[in-house]
């Protein structure tokens, strides 16, 4: 019966609570102790007991309890002793535990170590609610679970345990036979041994704790020195590594450190950092000294700064393109670290597709001019045969009749037939001329409001590549506010597109004198607009508009249609396009259009 | 010689093809006239001298090609060329293919007519060639074998003695069949043998 389950007992005994039983009253005999005969303390056992429980907590200290509980079997003569602890856990002692446990007994009750009850209801629960020693006679009348707990108890003293000056369990003798009786000397020897048992348990309990505190730190520490040699290898590595330019400065401008990376980009070596000749302040161009400050406020409310690109003087005065980001140390909230990325190379790829660009819409242009004459070429192959025919037969006719009638040999009848034919292939040939001239006809403008103005800022930046490779100026003397036009816009672009390119060909023999190109816009008395491309070529021979005579040409390439053919798109628009000559040099063409809504 | 010259016009364009007709008409020569150069090869030709007055642009076969075929077909007849526009390869190609000229349309009439003029020229003189190989090879051919082989000796250089010692016959006979070969050839004199035997049998063949 007292060696059943631990954890059985528990239940059992839960289970086995009653709603009332005996008064706390009736099984309490503490004042007995005093009424007890007086015997003198034995203060050699008392010494004898505290240097086994020294010993104890010198050689075991984690079974000091079982020390207790063994010196109190020693020296109070009981039959059980033990400790109840407050616990939550089952291990360590809680005051706000709802059970107790018994974590040592000696004598007969031993085999019920590991056991307990619950905080409110038993005679320990008793002893801390009064914290003072109590003497119980046959508990189990009022706490019956304890009836099985075998053998029952004649009487128990018990004192309350304190840690830490809490009350956190108590510590018993019990006899289960009135062999003897309890008395004063007991409780003060229990309360002393006690007392002594809570300082040994509290050391203990500060060496594990210190213990474990030790470790954990040891632990942390040893995380941290893992942590920070990983990331000072990474840093170091970073550093090293020169893959970005690392610098160390501080607000006032000086350079307290920098990486070879850094060192290559603005090519001043180690001792120049070293003597602290070379300041931030002064490697960076005046120009970027604002946004440098504006790096510094954020710094200072932030702790770092956006990258931004900047540059920087390199020892020889020139410059290079950097990217910079970076933060402020923690601490003094003056020194910081920055990475430094250089752009040259990614500032000459972007200047490289730049060109590349441009050079591909040079391409563009020159395969438009080309397709363009591929175009008219085969129209003028296409004219030259369809016309052809009849003007052959024409003048085969004609040539017969002509010999026929030098030799006073032509019949009329001949001659009739002749012209018949001759007539009949004129006739021909006029209709391929209009057939022609309906199909072109046939590419319908698409006119629209449009601003001339927008229309050509436009063809400028088609022409810019041209412009810089031909060295020419440009001004635009463009009047604000102009009035829309109704215009088909590709149409406009191209006579703009003709014009301009016309002006720049002319200019490209000439060195004696700058190569200006002006292009201007204005409003007309009438209303209408006034567009004008001025140069400073070669200018116009004494009849200007000779330019506008289909296949005149003064160029090698030209086909000499395109100002008669800007001629008719503008004429197609209700405008008009001349050529008078520049003062002092090169032409000026002009070409009006009606404003919008003037007419349809 | 035989029959008045014939000009073949092939031109898709029948005003061209008519008043190509009348032009030539007026210096009195006879033309036919053709659409395009399949009707040309299909029809059967009178055999007089004639040229071709062909446009280059044909539907179908085109004018260079058309020449080729000619020429795949060992059909020889003179060309001149008509062409919408200039084009300098294109002449070059047909020039060096044995054109007679290559006029750009219009063309003025004295060209044309010139330019026909040469090609019949040219024509005819080919035929009378043809012709007189034709009555060489007639005559030759009447010769006796014996006759052929003492005759290409002769020419050869041989005297009528190394002649009838190659042949084991006697001189007087060689003698013989050297003045009946003279004869019917129709050779007044040695040299005028000699002249019409290399025609007949050139010396690259005669090596063999």
């Amino acid at each position: 019966m007292s060696s059943f389950p631990t954890s059985r007992v528990n239940t059992t005994l839960e289970d086995s609570i009653p709603e009332a039983g005996a008064s706390l009253a009736s099984i309490l005999c503490t004042e007995e102790l005093e009424r007890r005969p007086w015997r003198p303390p034995d203060f050699e056992k008392e010494n004898r007991a505290l240097v086994a429980l020294m010993s104890g907590l010198a050689d075991s200290p984690s079974t000091i309890f079982q020390t207790l509980a063994d010196t109190i079997l020693d020296i109070t003569q009981c039959d059980s002793a033990g400790l109840s602890l407050l616990t939550r856990d089952g291990q360590k002692p809680d005051v706000c535990g709802k059970r107790f446990y018994w974590p040592a007994i000696a004598g007969m009750w031993n085999p019920h170590v590991g056991g307990g009850t619950p905080r409110n209801f038993g005679p320990c629960g008793d002893v801390l609610d009064q914290n003072r020693t109590l003497l119980f006679t046959h508990f189990e009348r009022r706490y019956p679970y304890l009836m099985p707990v075998s053998p029952a108890a004649e009487e128990c003293l018990l004192v309350p345990f304190y840690v830490a000056g809490e009350a956190v369990g108590t510590i018993w003798a019990i006899m289960h036979s009135d062999r003897r009786k309890f008395d004063a000397e007991d409780d003060r020897v229990m309360a002393s041994l006690g007392k002594f048992a809570s300082s040994a348990y509290q050391a203990l309990a500060h060496i594990e704790d210190l213990k474990f505190q030790v470790s954990e730190r040891e632990k942390a520490e040893a995380e941290v020195r893992e942590l920070a040699r990983g990331l000072e290898a990474k840093i170091r590595r970073l550093v090293d590594a020169n893959v970005v330019g690392m610098v160390m400065w501080n607000l006032e401008g000086a350079i307290t450190g920098a990486n070879e990376a850094f060192l290559r980009m603005v090519q001043y070596d180690i001792e120049d950092i070293a003597s602290g000749r070379v300041r931030w302040t002064e490697l960076t161009p005046p120009e970027w000294h604002d946004r440098d400050e504006r790096a510094i406020t954020e710094l200072k409310t932030t702790g770092i700064f956006q990258p931004f690109e900047k540059e920087y003087f390199r020892k020889d005065g020139s410059r290079v393109p950097v990217l910079l980001g970076g933060a402020l140390f923690e601490g003094n909230g003056n020194d910081g670290v920055a990475f430094v990325l250089d752009l040259t190379e990614q500032k000459r790829a972007q200047e490289k597709l730049q060109e590349a660009q441009q050079s591909l819409y040079a391409t563009q242009v020159d395969l438009a001019r080309v397709s363009r004459l591929t175009t008219m070429g085969e129209l003028t192959v296409s004219i030259a045969h369809e016309v052809n025919q009849p003007l052959t037969a024409i003048t085969n006719n004609g040539s017969a009749c002509l010999r026929l009638l030098a030799s006073k040999n032509l019949d009329s009848e001949v001659l009739r037939r002749a012209l018949e034919e001759i007539v009949a292939d004129g006739n021909r040939a006029s209709a391929v001329i209009a057939r022609i001239r309906g199909f072109i006809k046939k590419v319908p403008a698409e006119k629209s409001e449009l601003d001339v103005n927008e229309v050509i800022q436009e063809v400028l930046a088609l022409v810019g590549p041209e412009l810089r490779k031909n060295r020419v100026s440009v001004e635009c003397d463009l009047r604000k506010a102009l009035p829309p036009v109704l215009a088909d816009r590709v149409q406009l672009q191209q006579v703009l597109l003709n014009l301009i390119v016309n002006s720049i060909e002319a200019m490209t023999a000439v060195t004696d004198r700058p190569r200006a190109l002006v292009v201007q816009s204005q409003v007309e008395e009438a209303g209408g607009l006034m567009v004008a491309v001025r140069d400073s070529g070669t200018g116009l021979s004494s009849e200007p508009d000779r330019v506008f005579t289909p296949f005149f040409t003064t160029k090698a390439t030209g086909m000499g249609m395109g100002l008669p053919i800007s001629r008719s798109l503008v004429e197609g628009h209700g405008g008009r396009l001349w050529a008078t000559s520049n003062s002092p040099h090169g032409a000026v063409f002009s070409f009006t259009l009606p404003p919008a809504g003037s007419s349809s | 010689m035989t029959g008045a010259p014939v000009v073949f016009v092939v031109d898709d364009d029948a005003s061209v093809r008519s008043s190509l007709k009348f032009l030539l008409s007026t210096v009195g020569l006879q033309t036919e006239t053709f659409d395009s150069a399949d009707s040309f090869l299909h029809k059967k030709r009178s055999d007089v001298p004639s040229c071709l007055v062909l446009d280059v642009r044909l539907p179908g076969l085109s004018g260079l090609d058309f020449q080729r075929e000619l020429a795949a077909q060992n059909i020889c007849i003179p060309i001149v060329f008509l062409t919408g526009h200039g084009d300098i390869p294109m002449s070059v190609r047909a020039m060096k293919a044995g054109a007679v000229e290559f006029l750009t349309k219009p063309f003025r009439d004295q060209d044309l007519l010139d330019a026909v003029r040469v090609a019949l020229d040219r024509d005819r003189a080919r035929r009378e060639q043809e012709k007189e190989m034709a009555d060489l090879r007639t005559r030759f051919d009447s010769l006796t074998s014996r006759e052929q082989e003492v005759v290409s000796k002769v020419v050869a250089g041989m005297l009528n003695k190394q002649i009838a010692a190659e042949l084991g016959t006697a001189e007087s006979t060689v003698k013989v069949q050297r003045s009946r070969a003279m004869e019917k050839m129709k050779a007044g004199s040695l040299a005028d043998l000699i002249n019409m035997i290399q025609k007949v049998q050139p010396p690259s063949q005669k090596a063999s």
